[in-house]
């Protein structure tokens, strides 16, 4: 229901009668126990079973872990927006390029001609990481009622309207000597997935190296039920395989009689074993140390109840975690205007990390500007490109081509300082020009130097359509895609985006930061809610019915999901690759869009005009630099061996780069972990909008 | 359907935008002269259908008197709640069973005559004294139950008048009628509670157990009051919360109470008789033992142990 207040939508909606054919649902993996599951994802190495067989001691057990459900203090909403043939959709997303591509597939447009925002996301733990339907309904509303369209989820319709962490049944069994050192272990794990997707995450990878062992093996099964498809949620897979493995082992250490701390020592690898590689930081043994001196780990009493506070039974545990420090190709664009300040801008996302503040501060410290005159913008997919912002790598990533770009810059400053005749700087050796606090200055003689406002408004010149007359500006990274020279002239209003940008361009790939594909989506092993779960069997079998109807009828919407998924490392059904090669390389920084070039060939004219002749030079070879890459052009995703590997659906696990992070802590009896927190954050856009509520009565 | 009375609008504001509740006609009752806390003639507590829960909880006189309201109204809710709802809202808060709230599901309560999903459904948090084959739904109150157990009073006004009634017939078990959650006239508005004065010294207290430390129902709860002289209880209130349709009075428990001096085997004796006439259903069977432990550490946290 599409109407022009909230409450005209509602009550329209609540009208519509809407009848089906119930059946008995099934939305227990419980209940599934004899199912026929998919094909496994298996690992071995050894021989586990015959090791199981002759091992001192055997244990075996199963975990039965609850579903998940996202519900973040700021729901779902969409802001849909045509004008003419473009798109703009502002978003709760934490990739603005997947929803970009998304609405472009569904809509048989041309990405260039969808333009996504999302400069806050608020509360994401995953949930964002995907398009969901309610985004391509707001869009076809607006698109046939000719108005801006607002569709704010419900919390209810949160439930079934975007995905959870799956339930899990893991079965695991494992053999060791008397002395608690582990000879082998069994993995038989299994979630929950849809009836019409399968979605499958990184839970195998503790198990493969976590611990020392010479046997393992591995089989990942789901079991398709009548559920909608799970998404990740805080440290997918991982959190879960690390919670039963570390159960486990406390299990072991019980039986056997030996310290938890001391059994996780004698099994303490010394590199991954699934890979032979050494681990990039793993720091297990110092977190043991310090964390049970600071705990007092040695003075509890480790018999379970033994330690009360009056009514309270205080328990002091401890567990391992693991995660990849992933990284991803990302690119930003970084200006340095007359007056001093700067422009950094990225596409990446902020749902609480304070991707603002650390860009800004790695801006600033780069820059040798006050972060007073550096600002950060994000969450426009007219930004240069940036990674989903999950899989804790938004600072690797985002970060790196921050740095890179503002070291760039200054450079450029530099250079252009050393070579004006009219500078205190002038014939410096550029090596030995350091600027701090807005000012270049002779390291060492802090005398013999200029404010970087003086330098670049005494380089002024002309600018055609600024309103401020006179500007000079210097800058990295793609700011032509505003002008519209990307896709031609772009009809999408810029307000407020680079407002000043139009005079100097200087494209160059500022900083494309290389990344091995992705293993998986998003750092922290907290949980959001602490869900009464099995409420939730209940919750979506009475409000399913109502979203399976426009998944069916939205096919293009659920082939393009698959592919935005595969694109992040995950294999899901696999088909369709084909369809997500071109997006897929845009989003990398594999191939930064040719028009790039484009943009490049008059805007280094331009500075060999403004600046000097070695400066020119400068720009040349970053032009030269995207050269290459330019010509690749319409190249299949083969190009980037790592991805192609992902496309093909082989699971991506990250090879060399392991964190190990120890928790010790400390809890009441009948107090669980408490739920994480959330960001309160907000956008809003002020124009005349239209409402839409879907959902209704079911009658069964 | 009829108008609603809406002060603070916690409850009514949620469940019209559920489209549970659908009134023609809403009337602001917010600015009335019902704010006050006063002390009766007999040294009870009269408070104002319009004190707002948070005042209520921190007023002087319900504190030292009764710090048993005061405890179940600051487990209450959340702060924010707290500020907004009044003590007249509170005790007219409707269940928050999921399936009455849920306009797809079947609920007597909400349309008479359409089932009872939670019999069959997701009873974990539902009612196991005090229910029908119609509605096992429980009332979500904590106040309430300090009010049930301290014997209060509700004064109405109302097109032929004023008038009071206890607050054990106040509030309706749902019988055949579960839709029927007050006893309330046509047109009839809560003008105060009525705290009766009891001997002093009255130590009391309220004990919540739930899901969760904060903002969140009980799944047991008990307010206790005792008066003790001389080593002996000479009067015992007490009534349960997260396991009636109606705040559940125990005055097996009271009785068993009365003459007797404080230890922890009177404590476990009397809580054995709290879940006397229980019907669990299929979810819900723990909060048996959950009330007995509920009510025995509450006995003992008001009444200490020699």
């Amino acid at each position: 229901m599409v109407a022009t207040t909230l409450e005209a939508a509602q009550h329209a909606a609540s009208l519509v009668t809407a009848a089906y054919d119930a059946e008995q649902p099934t939305t227990d993996m419980a209940d599934m126990a004899d199912a026929p599951a998919g094909e496994p994802q298996t690992y071995a190495r050894g021989d586990a079973d015959q090791a199981l067989d002759s091992a001192a001691v055997r244990m075996e057990m199963t975990y039965r872990l609850a579903r998940n459900q996202h519900n973040a203090l700021e729901p779902h909403a969409t802001i849909a927006r045509w004008d003419g043939d473009k798109l703009t959709v502002w978003d709760k997303t934490q990739w603005v390029f997947g929803t970009q591509m998304e609405l472009a597939t569904v809509f048989g447009m041309a990405p260039e001609s969808v333009r996504v925002i999302s400069p806050f996301v608020g509360g994401g733990f995953g949930s964002a990481l995907r398009t969901w339907p309610h985004v391509v309904i707001a869009a076809l509303a607006a698109r046939e009622t000719k108005r801006p369209v607002k569709l704010a989820l419900t919390r209810r319709q949160l439930y079934f309207g975007t995905g959870f962490r799956p339930a899990y049944q893991y079965a695991v069994r494992l053999g060791s000597d008397r002395r608690g050192r582990l000879t082998a272990m069994v993995h038989d794990v299994r979630a929950e997935t849809s009836r019409y997707e399968t979605f499958m995450e990184s839970v195998l990878v503790p198990g493969q190296m976590l611990y020392s062992m010479p046997n393992v093996r591995q089989a990942y099964r789901t079991v398709p039920l009548d559920v909608n498809t799970p998404l990740y949620m805080r440290g997918p897979g991982y959190t879960t395989a690390s919670y039963v493995i570390e159960s486990a082992m406390d299990e072991l250490a019980h039986h056997l009689g030996i310290d938890p701390i001391e059994l996780r020592l004698r099994n303490e690898p010394d590199a991954d074993e699934s890979s032979g590689l050494p681990f990039s930081t793993r720091k297990l043994r110092e977190c043991y140390a310090v964390g049970a001196r600071e705990f007092g780990w040695h003075r509890r009493n480790p018999q379970p109840r033994s330690t009360r506070d009056g009514d309270w039974l205080i328990g002091t545990g401890m567990a391992a975690g693991v995660y990849d420090t992933a990284r991803n190709d990302a690119q930003a664009s970084v200006r340095l205007d007359a007056d001093g300040t700067a422009l950094v801008q990225s596409a990446a996302g902020d749902m609480g990390p304070g991707t603002y503040t650390s860009q800004t501060q790695l801006a600033a410290d780069a820059l040798g500007l006050t972060m007073r005159n550096v600002t950060f913008r994000l969450g426009d997919s007219l930004m240069p490109p940036a990674p989903p912002h999950g899989g804790s790598w938004t600072m690797a990533s985002v970060g790196s081509a921050v740095r890179d770009g503002c070291d760039k810059l200054r450079q450029q400053a530099i250079e252009l300082a050393v070579a004006d005749e009219k500078s205190p700087l002038h014939g410096a050796d550029p090596a030995d020009v350091v600027v701090s606090a807005g000012r270049l200055h002779v390291n060492g003689d802090p005398a013999r130097g200029e404010t970087c406002q003086q330098l670049l408004t005494r380089n002024e010149r002309p600018t055609s359509n600024a309103p401020a007359g006179r500007e000079c500006t210097l800058g990295v990274g793609d700011f032509d895609e505003v002008e519209g020279i990307h896709g031609g002239p772009a009809s999408f209003p810029v307000d407020g985006l680079l407002d000043r940008a139009h005079d100097l361009h200087v494209a160059a790939a500022a900083a494309d930061v290389a990344a091995h594909p992705l293993a998986d989506l998003l750092g922290g092993a907290g949980v959001p809610f602490l869900d009464a779960a099995d409420a939730g069997h209940d919750l979506p079998r009475r409000a399913e019915p109502a979203l399976e109807g426009v998944l069916l009828d939205e096919r293009p919407l659920q082939r393009m999901q698959f592919t935005v998924l595969a694109t992040w490392g995950e294999p899901l059904d696999g088909g369709d690759l084909g369809a997500l090669q071109a997006p897929c390389q845009r989003q990398a920084g594999v191939d930064p869009p040719p028009v790039d070039q484009d943009g490049a060939g008059p805007a280094g004219t331009g500075v060999a005009a403004l600046l000097g002749a070695g400066q020119a030079e400068l720009f040349a070879q970053q032009v030269q630099q995207r050269g290459p890459v330019v010509d690749r052009g319409g190249a299949p995703l083969a190009v980037h061996g790592q991805r192609d590997a992902t496309a093909g659906g082989a699971t991506a696990v990250p090879p060399t780069s392991i964190v190990v992070a120890m928790n010790v802590w400390r809890v009441g009896a009948g107090a669980g972990p408490s739920g994480g927190g959330s960001y309160d954050s907000g956008s809003s856009v002020d124009m005349p909008t239209l409402f839409v509520r879907f959902g209704g009565r079911s009658v069964d | 359907m009829r108008g609603r009375y809406i002060a603070g609008g916690t409850t009514l504001v949620d469940l019209m935008r559920e489209t549970v509740e659908r009134p023609e006609t809403l009337v602001d009752i917010s600015a009335l002269p019902l704010r006050e806390v006063t002390v009766t003639e007999r040294g009870g507590l009269r408070i104002g259908a319009l004190v707002r829960m948070a005042e209520a909880a921190a007023h002087p006189k319900v504190r030292t008197l009764y710090p048993v309201v005061s405890q179940a109204l600051e487990l209450s809710a959340s702060a924010q709640l707290r500020n907004m709802a009044t003590i007249g809202g509170n005790i007219m808060q409707r269940t928050r069973c999921a399936y009455f709230r849920d306009v797809t599901a079947a609920c007597n309560k909400r349309e008479p005559g359409s089932g009872c999903a939670a019999l069959e459904g997701f009873n974990r948090t539902h009612a196991i004294v005090g229910t029908s084959r119609q509605c096992v739904a429980t009332h979500p109150s904590d106040v309430a139950v300090a009010f049930a157990a301290l014997e209060a009073r509700v004064h109405l006004l109302g097109p032929d008048g004023e008038r009071g009634v206890a607050f054990a017939d106040f509030l309706l078990k749902p019988g055949s009628t579960p839709n029927r959650d007050q006893s309330l006239r046509q047109g009839e508005l809560i003008t105060s509670v009525e705290i009766p004065a009891h001997p002093r010294p009255l130590k009391s207290g309220y004990l919540k157990v739930r899901d969760r430390q904060s903002y969140e129902f009980p799944l047991t709860s008990a307010a206790v009051a005792l008066h003790v002289r001389g080593g002996v209880i000479h009067e015992a209130k007490v009534a349960a919360g997260g396991v009636g349709t109606v705040p559940w009075k125990l005055p097996a428990v009271e009785r068993h109470l009365i003459g007797e001096r404080s230890s922890q085997a009177l404590w476990t004796q009397a809580a054995e008789r709290a879940a006397h006439g229980a019907r669990p259903l299929a979810h819900n069977r723990f909060k048996i033992e959950l009330l007995k432990r509920t009510v025995e550490r509450q006995l003992r946290i008001v009444g200490g142990t020699p």
